[in-house]
């Protein structure tokens, strides 16, 4: 129950307000004035229908003043705010439903007309409700961010989607002979006053970012050969920052003070061109390389491109993994992966001249290389210009000069510098420049590739046959090329051979002055040519006899020493006289002492051929001999290894037998010649067997180049192919993925 | 049939003719060695580079063999005595059976 006090003060309050409201006038004429002022202004501040007359033409400028000012003087203007903003509340859902017509009708066609529409509507609305400028700023920023939050409350996905795609459609077309369209501008003052500019500020930008994308990935991808950037900053000039200036230059009044905005924002946009570039360029890498040097402008794009934006470590994981993916696999040859790796030698050394880059992306190429077993026998076959079609890993303009081997860091030297900071604990900067010492330096020794070396040479220099004066004196200057990068002293024994070479064109000159022979032997110094797997085979008949003579003559010439024959080596140019026909033709030394044996006697079994010739002789090497000359229809096998001459040649003349051998090669299916062919193959089998146990599983090509190193070995690859695949149907051998391997027993 | 040879293009090795006969072994690839250096007498001595005529070898009458730039090092100490390192019986050399040129060698090496 309510006291007297408090009645008192409730009573004293009512008093309060109403003189306030009455302002203190008789009776309640003041409560009357305020009723009027509050009218006037609830009808000036009413959220109207865009087809109403504006208040303005209700009432004039004084009246509407008086009455803001009396509400003012009854602090009843935030009431009169409330109110408004509460009525603009109630009055949104008709917006909303205009709003939600239009999104729908983008949404069908996805016409961008609907939401620049859209747009100029909402505009035309927040035109007719925005109080007079007279009434104050803090009206009308009341008003600003009601009805912004309002928009935007009933603004969809949809919408943005909408007005993303707007912003898209203003941008200059791709097409560079397409006219831009005409700025609107009034587009941008409508985005600017409603608030879509800030509010979608990052929604816009990356309208710009992806227009920069699809440009750079359009103009540039596989475009390698000159340098973009230039062209691409000059396409940011003319065409995109003109559209930058519509929306972050709006309210730059000179040329200077638009620029001052468009820096900050410039430059980002910039650094999006050169990350965009960067990205394309480092998917790109290991292609880039391939095609290096016809990809140099590429190069330095990257280059320019990782200066401003930090992709080193992307670069590096990339190309690691595409080289894991693309050339370190069994597949790859080894030729490829040493050119590969010498093309990323060079390219990385343009993108990072430190060689940081490098160092990281070479490391798993060369333990990769190390592993196997023809990269040394590749390198050198190279570097002394053997490598049949091969481009040359080393420019003809790269100086020569002595290997480099890598030292530790010397800190007193002046110009010492710093490591680069992503450079690891291994990386040296100084180490090796050249490509030859950098490939050499895969190993730990430089000896691995004297002694292959050695071999090479060995076997070029036994090959050469006629008159060899030239043939020795390229071998000789490419032996001074390779003195100077491995020294004199590791090439020693490459001098005695060389020396071997012209010492013995120069005995033999001597012996054939004494008296003349038709052979011509290159006479080596036992300790200073690689191990050349020995035959013993005695010669038979005037094979021995010229052996003979030419020993006796040659040691009538130099009295302290004989020679020692290696029958095994060389090759004879012969000439068989047979009762229908004539057939020249070189052989090796073993098919020239079967043939000789035939002379004598018509019909031999292979074991008596064999004995004939010193039992050290095996099987296979003497079955291989045989088959050349039943091949060349001379020989013909009767029975189990016996061997018939061939006096007369059989109906199918050779020529014709050959033919058909060689037709029936490329069909597999005629089971007779391909058993015949077979049967060679066999010969060869303990060689396969051989590397196949040592190094696991290698791939045909592999396979071919090794057997080319057994003496005789005149198999093309696609026969060798047609006797593994028999192999492999007797279960010797299984294929995976190209590569051969022996079937575990 | 008649073979007839137009050409034969052979590979031989040039040894030294130490007197011991290949009967002796079909195969001497094991080699002699000189008894000083223990390399082969084909191959040359710790001071020469090319081998052959340029560093060649020296008979004594002890039969022993030597390269010549080996025993002419070891004889100018005076710990040789003067004697063939291998039996210390006193070095002799024996009859110059071959040309000249062995001891131009030695001449030109001196
Ligand atoms: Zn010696
Ligand atoms: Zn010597
Ligand atoms: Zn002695």
């Amino acid at each position: 129950m309510a006291t007297d006090a408090l009645r008192a003060q409730v009573a004293a309050k009512w008093q309060e307000s109403f003189s306030r409201l009455n302002q203190n006038e008789a009776g309640i004429v003041g409560l009357l004035n305020f009723s009027q002022a509050w009218n006037i202004a609830r009808e000036c501040m009413r959220p109207r229908g865009l087809d109403e007359p504006d208040p303005q033409t209700q009432y004039d400028k004084a009246t509407f003043q008086a009455s803001f000012e009396l509400l003012n003087k009854c602090r009843r203007l935030p009431i009169l705010l409330e109110t408004f903003l509460d009525d603009m509340r109630n009055h949104f859902p008709v917006i909303k439903q205009e709003v939600d017509q239009y999104t729908l009708e983008y949404q069908n066609t996805l016409d961008t007309t609907h939401i620049l529409n859209l747009v100029f509507r909402l505009l035309q609305w927040y035109n007719k409700w925005i109080p007079r400028q007279e009434l104050g700023t803090t009206l009308q920023s009341a008003f600003v961010l009601s009805f912004q939050t309002h928009m935007f409350s009933i603004l969809s996905p949809a919408f943005v989607r909408g007005f993303q795609a707007l912003c898209a459609s203003t941008l200059p077309p791709t097409d560079p002979d397409a006219i831009a369209p005409e700025p609107n501008v009034k587009m941008w003052e409508a985005f600017e006053t409603l608030g879509l500019l800030d509010r979608y500020e990052n929604i816009i930008a990356s309208v710009g970012y992806e227009h920069i994308e699809a440009h750079v990935i359009a103009t540039c991808s596989g475009q390698w050969s000159e340098s973009m950037l230039p062209e691409l900053r000059k396409w940011m000039t003319d065409k995109v920052v003109p559209w930058m200036l519509l929306m972050y230059g709006r309210n730059a009044t000179t040329a200077d003070d638009a620029k001052a905005m468009l820096q900050n924002v410039g430059s980002r946009f910039d650094f999006h061109m050169a990350k965009t570039l960067c990205d394309l360029r480092t998917k790109e890498i290991f292609d880039i390389i391939i095609d290096f040097p016809d990809s140099s402008g590429a190069l330095q794009d990257l280059k320019e491109c990782l200066l401003r934006v930090d992709q080193r470590a992307a670069l590096v994981h990339t190309l690691r993994k595409a080289n894991h993916k693309r050339l370190l696999h069994p597949g790859a040859d080894t030729r490829l992966i040493l050119s590969q790796y010498v093309a990323t030698i060079k390219c990385l050394r343009i993108v990072d001249p430190p060689g940081v880059l490098l160092f990281k992306v070479a490391d798993p190429i060369r333990r990769y290389l190390r592993e196997r077993p023809d990269t040394i026998r590749c390198i050198v076959s190279n570097l002394v210009g053997d490598d049949d079609g091969g481009d040359s890993l080393v420019d003809e303009s790269e100086p020569i000069q002595p290997l480099q081997q890598s030292e530790l860091e010397d800190y007193t030297d002046p110009n010492w510098e710093p490591e680069p900071v992503d450079a690891g604990p291994d990386f040296r900067a100084n180490k090796p420049s050249d490509v030859i010492s950098t490939l050499v330096s895969i190993y730990d020794s430089k000896d691995l590739f004297v002694k292959e070396l050695q071999v090479l040479l060995a076997q070029r220099l036994l090959a050469i046959t006629d008159d060899n004066a030239e043939k020795v004196e390229k071998e000789r200057r490419n032996i001074e090329i390779l003195k100077i990068r491995f020294g004199e002293a590791a090439l020693q024994v490459c001098e005695v051979m060389l020396k071997d070479m012209t010492d013995s064109k120069r005995i033999d000159g001597h012996v054939q002055s004494q008296k003349t022979s038709i052979i011509h032997p290159t006479i080596i110094s036992k300790h200073f040519w690689p191990m050349l797997e020995a035959t013993e085979i005695v010669m038979p008949g005037q094979f021995r006899a010229l052996q003979e003579e030419y020993a006796k003559e040659f040691s009538t010439f130099k009295p302290d020493k004989k020679l020692r024959w290696l029958p095994h080596l060389g090759t004879v140019h012969l000439e068989l006289h047979l009762e229908d026909r004539t057939i020249e033709t070189d052989v090796p030394p073993l098919e020239a002492a079967f043939i000789e044996l035939f002379s004598e006697q018509d019909v031999w079994s292979m074991d008596d051929l064999i004995a004939k010739v010193g039992s050290s002789v095996d099987k296979a090497a003497a079955l291989k001999a045989l088959l050349t000359w039943v091949d060349m229809g001379i020989l013909k096998e009767e029975g189990e290894n016996t061997f018939k001459l061939l006096e007369v040649a059989e109906t199918s003349t050779p020529r014709e037998a050959r033919t058909v051998s060689n037709a029936a090669m490329e069909l597999p299916s005629a089971p007779s010649v391909q058993q015949q062919q077979a049967e060679q193959m066999r010969v060869y089998w303990k060689f396969i067997e051989g590397m196949l146990k040592n190094l696991g599983s290698l791939s045909i090509d592999r396979i071919q180049a090794m057997l080319k190193l057994a003496p005789g070995y005149d198999q093309t690859v696609e026969q060798l192919g047609i006797f593994m695949e028999a192999a492999r149907q007797e279960d010797l051998v299984d294929v995976y993925d190209g590569l051969w391997k022996l079937t575990p027993k | 049939m008649k073979v007839e040879i137009k050409n034969w293009h052979a590979v031989a090795q040039w040894r030294w003719d130490t007197g011991v006969s290949e009967a002796n072994g079909m195969d001497d690839d094991e080699g002699d060695v000189c008894g000083i250096c223990r390399v082969p007498y084909e191959g040359c001595c710790p001071a020469c580079k090319i081998p052959g005529d340029d560093c060649p070898l020296i008979w004594g009458e002890c039969t022993h063999v030597f390269h010549m730039h080996c025993l002419l090092k070891w004889i100018g100490t005076t710990a040789s005595k003067q004697q063939c390192p291998m039996d210390r019986r006193t070095w002799g050399q024996s009859v110059p059976i071959f040309s000249s040129n062995t001891l131009s060698s030695f001449c030109s090496y001196c």
